[in-house]
C-alpha cells in the first residue's frame, strides 16, 4: 500500500452501485453493486438468471439500467450508447461471438474501425494486427486472410479479443468465454487473460465453471437473484463450497453422489450397440455399447467428434461406415425420423438452433417429437393429455405456463422441457448432448435426478459432456472419444478427471507413443505398452505387438486387474529393471513417463520372453527419455 | 358468489395474457379494417350498402384464394412470386380444355397443372435447397410465357356459359364463390390450428433445424405449400374466368404482390413460423375495401397504387412500434 506504484495499478476502475434493472416483468436486476480494479480480473459469477449477464451488458452499455449508476474512470456511464462504451476502452467479448463469418480475420479485428470516415489502410491494419497477435503470443496461429467462419470456437475467441485489443479496450468482459473451448485452449486463454491482467487493464470474468474461477480470478462478485449477494471477496479466501452457497443459498453436496458401478449392470441385456462407426471425415472409428438402465459417458475434448458421434446415430449425419444395433437388431436410420421410430431420442447441444420452435407454446413444443411419429391427420394431443400431465409434474414444469413462449423460460426449464419432449415417446435410447450446458448450478443437480430416474426406468442413456465431473458423478461407464475414435471404455470408479483428462489428449500424442512402442518392439521383439498404473488396477493407454510375443493380459483403452495380467509381479514391482513373471515365462521392465512439464504421463513397458537376450535397462530407460523431451 | 368472483379474477389476467399473445396482432387488424371501413363509409354513403358489401366480397374471392396458399407458404419461410403467372398460365389450359371437354374434366385438369407447378417449385427448393424467391421468380417467367405461347397471344372468349354457374349460383342468398371462400378460409384454418401438417408447417418456419431433429416429415411438408399455393391459383384462375367467361393470357398479372401484401398485412412474418389464416383474411378484406372504397370515392387508378402501398407500410410499421414498445 506503501508503494505507490501499486497504488496505481490497483486503482478502482469501475464502479457500479444500486443497479436495477427489468424486462417487462421479470427484474433481472434488483440491488446490484460491482467494482473493479485496473489489473485485476473480477470473476462475476451466480447462477442462470442471476443477473450477471444483464449486468455485463449494462457495463458495456448495451442496455441502459432503470436505475443506478455506473461510474468508469470518474464519467457516469448510464447514458452512453455501446459505440461511446466501446471508445472509452469498454468492450465485450460475448460467448456468442459477434464476428462476421464471411470477412476475413483481419477485417473482423477492426470491424469498429470499417465505421469510421476516410480510407482503410490495409497495410497499416495488417501490421496493428501482427503486433496484437504477437502481444497475445498466437501470431502463427491465426492467419490474417482467413473467412472467419472457416475457425474453429478457439480462435473466433481469439478474434474478438483481439479485436477488444484493436480498440486499446481497457476494461474487457468475458462472458462464459470458455463454453465452447477444450482444456488446453482454455488454459491458452488465461494465459493471454494473465497478460492482460499483467498490462494493467481490468478483466470481468463470467463463468459458472468453478475450476475456472479458481484458476484465474482475483477477486469475485456473486449474484442471486438480481442482487450482489457476495461484493469483491478475495478468491484466494474462498472455498467452492462457499461460492456454492452464495450461489445457490444453500449447502449443495448432494449433485455429485457416486453412480451406480458398471458391473451391476452386466445382468441387463444391451440396447444400443454401436461398432465401428465412421461418419467421414470426423468420425473414424467409434464402438461402445449400453445396457438397459445406464448411463454411459461420451467423453473427450471440444471438436473430438463426440457430438458427430451422436448426430450419426441420430441420422443427422451421413455414416460412412459400421453398423449400429438397437435389441440386437441392425438400423441404418437416414434421418431423424427413422432413428426415432427406433426407439432413439435426442437432446442436442444447441438448444437455440436444434431444439426449440420459438413460435410455438411449451405445450407444442413438449408435443413436437410426437408429432413426427404420429400417423393420423389430426394432433393427436388429447390421447397424451395423461401422460403429458404426470410428465409435468414428475419433472415440475410449469403447468400454467404451457401456453407461454418456451424462450422466456430459463435454460435449465427449457432444458427439462425437451428432455420431457423425448420422454413422452418412451425411447428406448436417449442420448443428450451437454445436458447442463447454460443450466444453472441449482438446476443441474435436478436434471442429474431426472436422467438417474429416466434409467431406472430401463432407458439405455448415453451422455455427452466437456465436464469430466459431470461424467464422473453421473455416468456408470465412460467411452472416451479423440479424433473420432473411441480409444477407452472405462468403468467411472477406475476413473479420476486426470485421467480422463489423459486418455482424451490428442491422437498426436498418442500417436507419437503408439509408434514408440512400435519402434521398441521391432527392435527387441515381445511387447510394448504405455499404461497407468493404480494401487490394483492397470489402464493400458496403448500397446505394441512384436509377432509371435506373449500375451500380457494388457489391451490397450481397457482397465484391468493387477492380479487379473499375465505380469503380476512386475506390474506390482514397477522396476527399472527386467522383472520376470514365471508363469508367463517373461520379464518386463517398466520405465515411467513424465511431460517436460514434470507431469506424470504413466509408464511405458516391455515385456520379452525370458528366453531372449535382455537389452540393457539404461538403454531402454534413454530411449523413453528422449520421447520425453521431445514433448 | 365472492369465492366465484374471486376465482374467475384469479383466472382471467392469465387467459388475458394467453389470448393477448396469440390473438393480439389479428385483433389489432381487424380493428384496422373497421376504422378503414367506417371511414370509407363516412367518405360514401355508397359503400356500406348490401350491394357494395357483396361487391367487396366478390372482388375478395380471387385474391383470397391465391392468399390461403401464399400464407402457407410464408408460413414454412418460403415466398411464392409464381402465382399470378400460374393463374393466368392455368387460366389458358381451363380455356383451352373447356373446348374438348367437359367442365369437371376441364376443371381437374388446369388444378392438376397448377399443383403441377407446385410441385416443381416446392421440390427446387426444399429438396434441391434453392432460394424460393429466385425459383418462384423464374417459374414466374416460365408460366407467364407458355400462358402467351398456348393460347396464341389472345385471350380465349368462347367459354361455355355453363361454368358461370359455380359462380352465381346461390345458397340462402349468398353466392357460391363467396361461400367457397368462407370454406376454404374455415378449411385453411382448421388445418393450420389442429393438424398434424398445419403445426408441422408452423415448426418448420419457426426453426427447420429443430423440425427436422424431432422427427417431423420436414421435406414433405416443405414441399405442400408450393402444390397448395399452384394448384389454388387454379381455383382462383377458375372463378375468374367463370365470372368474365373469357382466359386472357395477362389474368393474375402482379396478382402475387396483392397476395403477398394481404399475408403480410395479417400480420405474417416474412421469416417464416408466424401468421395466420385468419389474419390473412383480414389482410385481403382491407386491400379490397381500400381498392373498392378509393373506386367509390373516384380516385384515379393511378393514384391507387401509390394509397394501398401507402397503407401497407404504414400498417407494418405501426405493427412494429407497438411492437417495439412492448419488448423494452
Amino acid at each position: 500500500m506503501n508503494d505507490t506504484s501499486i497504488e496505481n495499478h490497483h486503482q478502482t476502475m469501475l464502479t457500479a452501485s444500486g443497479i436495477v434493472k427489468s424486462f417487462g416483468r421479470t427484474r433481472a436486476l434488483v440491488d446490484a453493486h460491482f467494482e473493479l480494479r485496473a489489473g485485476e480480473v473480477h470473476g462475476l459469477l451466480g447462477a442462470n438468471g442471476a443477473g450477471k449477464s444483464t449486468l455485463s451488458r449494462i457495463i458495456s452499455c448495451h442496455i441502459k439500467p432503470d436505475a443506478g449508476e455506473v461510474v468508469y474512470r470518474g464519467q457516469a456511464l448510464q447514458s452512453l450508447s455501446a459505440r461511446d462504451a466501446l471508445r472509452s476502452g469498454i468492450a465485450l467479448v460475448s460467448q456468442e461471438t459477434s464476428l462476421a463469418p464471411h470477412l476475413s480475420v483481419l477485417e473482423n479485428i477492426f470491424l469498429p474501425e470499417l465505421g469510421r470516415p476516410g480510407r482503410l489502410s490495409y497495410a497499416r491494419l495488417r501490421k496493428v494486427a501482427a503486433d496484437i497477435l504477437i502481444r497475445l503470443g498466437h501470431e502463427h496461429a491465426l492467419p490474417l486472410d482467413l473467412e472467419v467462419q472457416r475457425l474453429s470456437a478457439a480462435q473466433r475467441q481469439l478474434v474478438e479479443i483481439a479485436k477488444a485489443l484493436a480498440l486499446d479496450a481497457n476494461l474487457l468482459i468475458f462472458d462464459e468465454p470458455t463454453a465452447s473451448l477444450s482444456p488446453t485452449e482454455v488454459e491458452r486463454l488465461f494465459d493471454i487473460m494473465s497478460r492482460l491482467r499483467e498490462d494493467g487493464r481490468g478483466l470481468i470474468f463470467v463463468s459458472h465453471r468453478l475450476e475456472e474461477v479458481f484458476a484465474i480470478t482475483d477477486r469475485v462478485t456473486i449474484m442471486r437473484e438480481g442482487r450482489s449477494v457476495a461484493r469483491s471477496l478475495q478468491t484466494a479466501n474462498l472455498g467452492q463450497s462457499d461460492i456454492i452457497r452464495y450461489m445457490v443459498g444453500q449447502d449443495f453436496s448432494t449433485a455429485y453422489s457416486k453412480p451406480a458401478h458398471a458391473d451391476s449392470y452386466s445382468g441387463s441385456e444391451t440396447v444400443l450397440e454401436v461398432e465401428k462407426l465412421a461418419a467421414r471425415p470426423i468420425v473414424r472409428d467409434v464402438s461402445f455399447s449400453v445396457r438397459r438402465g445406464e448411463i454411459v459417458g461420451l467423453g473427450g475434448l471440444v471438436g473430438a467428434g463426440r457430438s458427430e458421434v451422436a448426430e450419426a446415430i441420430f441420422g443427422l449425419r451421413p455414416r460412412s461406415g459400421g453398423s449400429i444395433k438397437i435389441d440386437g437388431k441392425p438400423i441404418n436410420p437416414r434421418k431423424p425420423s427413422e432413428a426415432i421410430r427406433a426407439g432413439i431420442g435426442m437432446v442436442a447441444e444447441d438448444r437455440r438452433y436444434q431444439s426449440i420452435v420459438p413460435d410455438l407454446t411449451v405445450r407444442e413444443n413438449l408435443l413436437l417429437a410426437h408429432l413426427g411419429v404420429h400417423s393420423g391427420f389430426g394432433l393427436g394431443y388429447a390421447k397424451l393429455q395423461r401422460k403429458l400431465n404426470l410428465l409435468i409434474a414428475k419433472l415440475d414444469l410449469p403447468a400454467d405456463r404451457l401456453d407461454a413462449n418456451l424462450l422466456t423460460f430459463s435454460g435449465g426449464m427449457q432444458q427439462k422441457i425437451i428432455i420431457a419432449r423425448w420422454l413422452l415417446l418412451e425411447p428406448k435410447v436417449l442420448i443428450l448432448d451437454e445436458p447442463t450446458k447454460g443450466v444453472d448450478i441449482g438446476t443441474r443437480a435436478s436434471i442429474y435426478d431426472i436422467l438417474r430416474e429416466i434409467a431406472e426406468t430401463g432407458v439405455a442413456v448415453v451422455v455427452i459432456s466437456s465436464d469430466f465431473s459431470e461424467l464422473l458423478s453421473l455416468c456408470s461407464r465412460v467411452v472416451v472419444i479423440s479424433d473420432g475414435r473411441s480409444i477407452a471404455n472405462l468403468p467411472t470408479n477406475v476413473l479420476d478427471e486426470e485421467k480422463l483428462t489423459l486418455l482424451a489428449a490428442p491422437r498426436t500424442s498418442t500417436t507419437r507413443n503408439t509408434d514408440f512402442l512400435q519402434r521398441l518392439t521391432a527392435q527387441y521383439g515381445g511387447v510394448g505398452f504405455w499404461a497407468l498404473i493404480e494401487e490394483s488396477e492397470v489402464i493400458c493407454l496403448s500397446s505394441a505387438m512384436a509377432a509371435g510375443a506373449t500375451d500380457t493380459g494388457l489391451y490397450a483403452g481397457q482397465a484391468t486387474k493387477i492380479a487379473a495380467t499375465r505380469i503380476p509381479n512386475a506390474l506390482e514391482q514397477r522396476a527399472p529393471f527386467f522383472v520376470p513373471d514365471s508363469e508367463a515365462a517373461c520379464a518386463t521392465i517398466l520405465v515411467p513417463m513424465r511431460s517436460q512439464r514434470g507431469h506424470d504421463l504413466g509408464w511405458v513397458g516391455l515385456t520379452l520372453p525370458d528366453t531372449a537376450t535382455l537389452p540393457p535397462p539404461e538403454t531402454i530407460q534413454s530411449q523413453v527419455s528422449t520421447l520425453n523431451m521431445l514433448d | 358468489m365472492k369465492a366465484a368472483a374471486q376465482m374467475t379474477t384469479g383466472i382471467s389476467p392469465s387467459k388475458n395474457i394467453i389470448g393477448g399473445l396469440t390473438r393480439r396482432l389479428e385483433v389489432r387488424m381487424l380493428g384496422l379494417a373497421i376504422v378503414i371501413a367506417a371511414a370509407l363509409s363516412v367518405m360514401s354513403p355508397y359503400f356500406l350498402t348490401s350491394n357494395n358489401i357483396f361487391n367487396i366480397l366478390d372482388q375478395s374471392v380471387v385474391i383470397g384464394i391465391i392468399a390461403v396458399g401464399m400464407t402457407m407458404v410464408i408460413l414454412i419461410g418460403g415466398i411464392d412470386l409464381s402465382v399470378g403467372s400460374v393463374v393466368g398460365l392455368t387460366g389458358i389450359i381451363l380455356g383451352l380444355s373447356l373446348q374438348h371437354m367437359p367442365i369437371p374434366v376441364a376443371m381437374l385438369l388446369a388444378i392438376l397443372s397448377g399443383a403441377g407447378i407446385g410441385l416443381v417449385s416446392g421440390i427446387l427448393t426444399a429438396y434441391f435447397g434453392l432460394a424460393a424467391f429466385v425459383v418462384t421468380l423464374g417459374v414466374m417467367a416460365i408460366g407467364r410465357s407458355l400462358a402467351y405461347i398456348f393460347s396464341g397471344q389472345t385471350a380465349i372468349s368462347n367459354i361455355p356459359d355453363a361454368l358461370s354457374n359455380i359462380v352465381y349460383a346461390s345458397f340462402l342468398g349468398i353466392p357460391s364463390n363467396v361461400l367457397f371462400l368462407l370454406a376454404l378460409y374455415l378449411a385453411g384454418w382448421g388445418y393450420l390450428t389442429y393438424t398434424k401438417g398445419g403445426r408441422t408447417i408452423y415448426a418448420i418456419g419457426s426453426n427447420k433445424e429443430a423440425a427436422r431433429a424431432a422427427g417431423l416429415n420436414v421435406l414433405f411438408y416443405s414441399v405442400l405449400p408450393y402444390v397448395v399455393s399452384g394448384a389454388l391459383s387454379a381455383v382462383a384462375s377458375t372463378f375468374s374466368i367463370a365470372q368474365l367467361l373469357s382466359a386472357d393470357p395477362l389474368m393474375g398479372n402482379q396478382m402475387e404482390l396483392d397476395a403477398i401484401a394481404a399475408v403480410v398485412i395479417g400480420g405474417a412474418s416474412l421469416f417464416g413460423g408466424r401468421g395466420s389464416i385468419i389474419g390473412t383474411l383480414i389482410g385481403v378484406l382491407i386491400m379490397v375495401m381500400i381498392r373498392n372504397g378509393l373506386n367509390l370515392l373516384g380516385v384515379s387508378p393511378f393514384w391507387q397504387g401509390s394509397a394501398i402501398g401507402t397503407i401497407i407500410i404504414v400498417a407494418l410499421l405501426i405493427e412494429r412500434l407497438v411492437n417495439w414498445r412492448s419488448s423494452r
